[in-house]
């Protein structure tokens, strides 16, 4: 136990956390680079190109914003069960049918509505993404069906109802294919920065994050969903009902992913389209694994990823680097975070006496 | 005459799905649910449609596609026995991760987006000659039989057998039962698992190039369209018996069949496209119904 | 490598100490499982190893096993001193243990659980080999026959009755060719006219000559089977003897320690007097149903006086685990009634309960008494996190959780670090504090604690017993669940004493000692009919 005495000591976990918290990240750098370095290219020259398209300039900045703004509510949605030990991967089919509810919402009503429509756009798509996940969270709460397999499987049923509206009942007159009709002018998120296609949904999206911290560390819910995910025996013997703990969490997930598709609904793209989605659920899982559910971390990952987005799509222009790159990292890190960190320590623990 | 077309679709759109259902169900079977059968299914047909053109030749194309689907199946597996990592995000990522590297090589290598479209592609043969097609009902379908429909039926058939009788087979079944069994009777359960995700890459890798070498012999970055997940559907539906799974296999391939045909008659296709998902959420509700009505005290 | 004896040592009937132990030692941590343990036992012989839980039973045959090394000290199969690699060099020696979970896979049949790892060959080709199932069929039956059993070997392992899944596992080490049987616990799951069954087989194997070592609680099994007793407590080999030449309580009294002249002195009678003005808790014909790996309770039935510790003895695996969570909530029993405070709890929740004024110490600290990776704080203040006013308007008030939080871990004098910290950083005796902290602070007015000094330092246990006394002689109540006499005899004011899942006699601390507590407790199969 010599060896412990060195003074850096006291460096050592802090250095040993955020290793292990940037671990799953640095990982995936490391493939793109090698990838990169196949094709020929020099990384450093790559990754610096990139990080001059996603900061360089207001310009860009606002584009990876834009980017990042779908991803601040499916990271949140995810973090909420994913603390809680409730392995849901719906909530891309709760962004996706978010979406196509606050456009129909958005197009529907009378434009007499005038502003209010946002709201009640918004409050529909909470309303149905809240009873999409509802339906996976009673039956694993009730009669213990696993989540992963029913949420993934609603996916594809959440994709099959968009889809048939969107090309059937919802279809857009005007505009042909698999589009709805375009949501009033006056449904539209106002833009933070044009020509930028920056919207509001971001501090929407800033809002939300706000209010799951608020919900992780001042609520007693938030605290009890904590303690089932730490140990379901633990909180059952301390009076947490946890039927109730993880019907609820599945609400939140989803009313959160329902307001993430109503904010891409209303002020992205401004109608729903066959599409919506590129798997804004599955990166937003990748964001809230990398941050470890914690808020800040949630911000953090969503620019991140939304800067590789925005970047990628320059750089591809610019270069013959393809846009791939980006999920190549995505899935590395999607990987990478979910390996046992226990047997990849920077420094080996010294053992306790 | 259209029930001819009809079945004779409905078998070569089941194919696919067959061959990864089997690979997967054995998979499950040894304990892992492999949530990227869909990555390695791409894979293959990757794979199948660059060898083929290279080499002018089925046979090869195949074999790589099997093999390739293999080693991505034996990396995946090593992360989730040796690494620990949970099997299902990281069977999201490998899917993410293939997407990516798919389409990269494709972007930059073939400077294609989205489909490949190589030369001298060498296509399934038909095995029978074309003279059956007379014979009526089955006709169609006997013309068109290729090579890998012919080998999924017969691994539904060999399967039973070898999971049952073979010493690999009962290992595979105890490493997913019960692995500290296996453990303690002193068994390599970790190397069977390996062993049973390469399998089930081999059979996503097969159904990948069937996709791929059937009828349209090009590569396209869509081509799987979710069939991974069709087959994680429909061993979960068939509880892992090669039978059973491959007769519900049957029953999606049909239903994907008649989705063009149901347009017409004007049933929405993509509602019809949601059964399978619907059916196993159903067997999962009938499942947990029945065990928690089993436990409540009266 | 000075494992050399690949060639196993002689397997004649020579041998003078078939399986044995020489000064072994095993060290967890800070906790020494096992204490220079010296054994020998004979070929052929039946040998039963007592102690309670925690004595260190497990722990030696772990080591029997090979699972676990030895710090020092070595085990001897046939007379030749031995180093075991894992549990397959073990088999391979002749040394096979039936564990208390059954090694058998549930979803495969039982021919098929008969021949995993040794499974004949219909054709030879490595691991594609088909298996010759006639040929284990064969093998099946006339271990069967051999062992005196029916089996239907064509049903899937976990449908089968329990003893016919023990029975499997015990043909399984036979055709390993086990010489050695170690039976953990083998009756626990058993039904009586089973017990009987199992009792000859191994007695008819032992006739043929396996060595059999079982290890139990239960006294009535150790004298109706064994030749030879070795008794475990806090990891030494405190007492062995023939089982021809002692009586039951000579055997209880070892077990349970305390069989020294030690004077116990009982919690002053004066304060019982003082607070014992009405029942608190009222339990009546409690019945539950067995069901896997548990045990059934029937018709229990006791009241709890306010300001007194009711001391609940008994041989652990008894049903007072089940007892327990039928009083807490987290099991709901089948017949019967539990009132708290004259009202009717017997099918609340334990959030209600703990609002009536409940506190509850598990047994099982590391997964029940507390969320071992969670912090310091989350966990002593988990279930009072809506209480004022930790809770303020919707909202926790942070500030008013720490505070609190510190507050109650200096009542209980709980050594930490921060608050943030995990709470499996800390050592055993303060982790059960920070449990006693947590569950004391809302007041309760009746605590029901389950084994509240197991894996605790000495230090840690007399801040607790001191607790226990200041919180009744306040007025509180205590059900006092434990294993260790002593413990019971020194602070109860009553002590009612459980037995296969029936309350069979109670007494007073004052009037009673550790003999007669051990003769109720084994009093086992008295109400069997």
């Amino acid at each position: 136990m010599a060896d412990t005495t060195l003074p850096a000591n006291a460096l050592m976990p802090l250095l040993d956390k955020s290793f292990r918290l940037a671990f799953p990240f640095l990982v995936a750098l490391a493939v793109g680079a090698a990838i990169l370095l196949i094709i020929g290219e020099n990384p450093f020259d790559v990754y610096a190109l990139m990080a001059q398209e996603s900061f360089g300039s207001l310009r860009r900045s606002s584009a990876t914003l834009s980017a990042a703004t779908p991803l601040l509510f499916t990271s949140v949605a995810t973090a909420i069960c994913f603390r809680t030990g409730v392995f849901n991967v719906g909530v891309e089919g709760a962004f996706v049918l978010g979406g196509i509810s606050a456009a129909f919402v958005g197009f529907t009503l009378p434009v007499y509505f005038g502003s209010a429509i946002i709201p009640l756009a918004f409050a529909f798509a909470a309303l149905v993404g809240a009873a999409w996940l509802y339906i996976p969270g009673l039956l694993l709460a009730r009669y213990k069906v696993d989540e992963v397999v029913s949420t993934l499987m609603l996916n594809f049923v959440a994709f099959g109802i968009s889809g048939y509206l969107v090309n059937g009942p919802l279809l857009s007159r005007e505009s042909g294919n698999n589009v709805t009709p375009l949501v009033h002018e006056i449904a539209q998120l106002p833009r933070l920065l044009p020509p930028s296609t920056l919207h509001a949904g971001f501090i929407v999206g800033l809002l939300v994050v706000a209010a799951y911290a608020l919900w992780v560390k001042r609520t007693p819910s938030g605290f009890e969903s904590a303690l089932v995910g730490f140990s379901q025996r633990f909180a059952r013997a301390v009076g947490i009902s946890i039927p109730a703990t993880i019907i609820l969490v599945m609400v939140l997930s989803g009313l959160v992913a329902g307001l993430g598709g109503g904010s891409h609904a209303l002020g992205q793209l401004h109608r729903f389209a066959d599409g919506f989605s590129p798997g804004f659920g599955f990166t937003g899982m990748a964001v809230a694994l990398l941050a470890r559910n914690s808020p800040l971390g949630i911000i953090f990952g969503s620019i991140l990823f939304g800067a590789l987005a925005s970047s990628g799509t320059t750089v591809q222009l610019f270069s013959d680097i393809p846009l791939d790159l980006v999920n190549i990292i995505e899935g590395t890190v999607m990987i990478f975070a979910v390996v046992e960190l226990g047997r990849i320590t920077l420094f080996r623990r010294s053992v306790r006496s | 005459m259209i029930a001819d077309q009809l079945i004779a679709a409905a078998i070569t759109m089941t194919t696919p799905i067959l061959l990864a259902a089997m690979g997967g169900l054995v998979n499950r079977q040894a304990g892992i649910v492999n949530i990227g059968l869909e990555g390695k299914m791409l894979v293959g047909a990757f794979t199948a449609v660059v060898v083929s053109s290279i080499t002018d030749g089925w046979l090869p194309a195949v074999l790589c596609a099997a093999l390739a689907g293999s080693l991505v199946g034996l990396l995946f597996s090593l992360v989730i026995t040796r690494a620990n990592a949970n099997m299902i995000v990281a069977g999201l990522g490998l899917n993410v991760l293939i997407a990516g590297v798919l389409g990269f090589v494709l972007n930059w290598y073939f400077d294609a987006s989205g489909t490949l479209r190589l030369p001298d592609v060498t296509l399934l043969p038909h095995v029978l000659p074309s003279t059956v097609s007379s014979i009526p009902v089955v006709g169609r379908t006997l013309e068109n039989l290729e090579p890998l429909t012919i080998f999924a039926w017969l691994s539904v058939a060999a399967l039973p057998f070898l999971l049952a009788n073979t010493r690999l087979g009962l290992w595979i079944r105890v490493s997913g039962n019960a692995p500290q069994v296996a453990r303690a009777m002193g068994l390599p359960g970790k190397n069977v698992q390996d062993f049973s995700t390469a399998f089930a890459g081999f059979f996503a890798g097969l159904g990948g190039a069937h996709l791929a070498l059937a009828s349209i012999g090009l590569f396209n970055e869509g081509l799987t369209a979710g069939r991974g997940f069709i087959a994680l559907a429909a061993f979960y539906f068939g509880r892992d018996k090669p039978v059973a799974t491959a007769m519900v296999c049957l029953l999606f391939g049909f239903l994907d069949a008649t989705q063009i045909r149901m347009q017409t008659a004007g049933l929405p296709p993509k509602l019809i496209g949601t059964i399978p998902y619907l059916l196993v959420l159903i067997a999962l509700c009938i499942v947990g119904w029945r065990a928690s009505r089993k436990e409540s005290p009266s | 490598m000075n494992n050399s004896t690949t060639s196993a040592p002689g397997r004649s009937g020579n041998a003078s100490i078939r399986l044995g132990a020489v000064d072994i030692c095993k060290n967890y941590g800070p906790v020494a499982a096992n204490r220079n343990v010296s054994l020998g036992i004979a070929p052929g012989g039946i040998h039963a190893i007592v102690g309670e839980n925690g004595a260190g039973k497990s722990t030696l045959m772990r080591i029997f096993q090979g699972i676990e090394q030895p710090d020092c000290g070595h085990i001897i199969i046939d007379d030749t001193p031995i180093r075991l690699s894992g549990p397959k060099q073990a088999l391979n020696l002749g040394i096979g243990m039936v564990h208390q979970e059954f090694m058998l896979a549930p979803d495969l049949t039982l021919l098929e659980n008969l021949v995993l790892g040794n499974e004949p060959e219909a054709h030879s080709l490595g691991v594609l080999s088909t298996i010759d199932w006639s040929q284990a069929k064969r093998a099946g039956h006339a271990l069967a026959r051999q062992t005196g059993v029916r089996v239907d070997w064509k049903r899937h392992a976990g449908g089968a009755p329990v003893h016919m899944q023990q029975f499997v596992e015990i043909m399984r080490l036979l055709r390993f060719g086990a010489r050695i049987l170690i039976l953990d616990e083998p009756t626990a799951v058993l039904a009586p006219p089973q017990v009987d069954d199992l009792f000859n087989l191994l007695r008819n194997l032992s006739a043929n000559g396996t060595t059999i070592v079982f290890i139990s609680h239960k006294m009535n099994e150790v004298l109706a089977l064994a030749d030879t007793v070795s008794v475990l407590r806090q990891g030494q080999v405190t007492f062995e003897a023939k089982v021809c030449d002692v009586d039951v309580h000579t055997i209880a009294s070892h077990i349970v320690g305390g069989h020294s002249d030690k004077t116990v002195k009982p919690h002053e009678p004066a304060a019982i007097k003082a607070h014992s003005t009405g029942t608190i808790c009222n339990v009546r014909n409690l019945c539950v149903r067995a069901k896997e790996m548990s045990h059934p309770l029937h018709d229990v039935s006791f009241s709890i006086n306010k300001g007194e510790i009711l001391g609940l003895a008994g041989v652990s695996g008894n049903g007072q685990d089940e007892l327990v969570e039928c009083l807490v909530g987290l099991r709901m029993p089948h017949a019967g009634t539990v009132t708290l405070d004259r009202e009717d709890i017997t099918h609340a929740t334990n959030a209600q309960r703990r609002r009536l004024g409940l506190g509850y110490v598990s047994a099982d600290r590391a997964k029940e008494g507390l969320a071992a990776s969670a912090s310091v704080l989350f966990n002593v203040i988990a279930g009072s996190h809506r209480d004022r006013p930790i809770k303020k308007g919707l909202f926790l008030n942070p500030k008013v959780m720490r505070t609190s939080a510190i507050e109650r871990l200096t009542k209980l004098a709980v050594k930490y670090g921060r608050l943030n910290d995990v709470a499996q950083s800390l050592s055993g005796g303060n982790q059960q504090r920070l449990v006693f902290a947590r569950e004391t602070a809302s007041e309760p007015t009746l605590l029901i604690v389950s084994q509240p000094t197991r894996g605790v330092d000495l230090n840690g246990i007399a801040v607790i017993h001191e607790f226990l006394k200041t919180f009744c002689d306040n007025g509180g109540s205590v059900l006092l669940v434990s294993e260790e006499l002593d413990e019971l005899l020194s602070l109860s004011n009553r002590i009612i004493v459980m037995a296969d899942g029936r309350i069979v006699g109670e007494t007073t601390a004052g009037s009673t000692d550790v003999t007669e507590i051990g003769q109720m407790m084994v009093m086992q199969g008295a109400h069997n009919g």
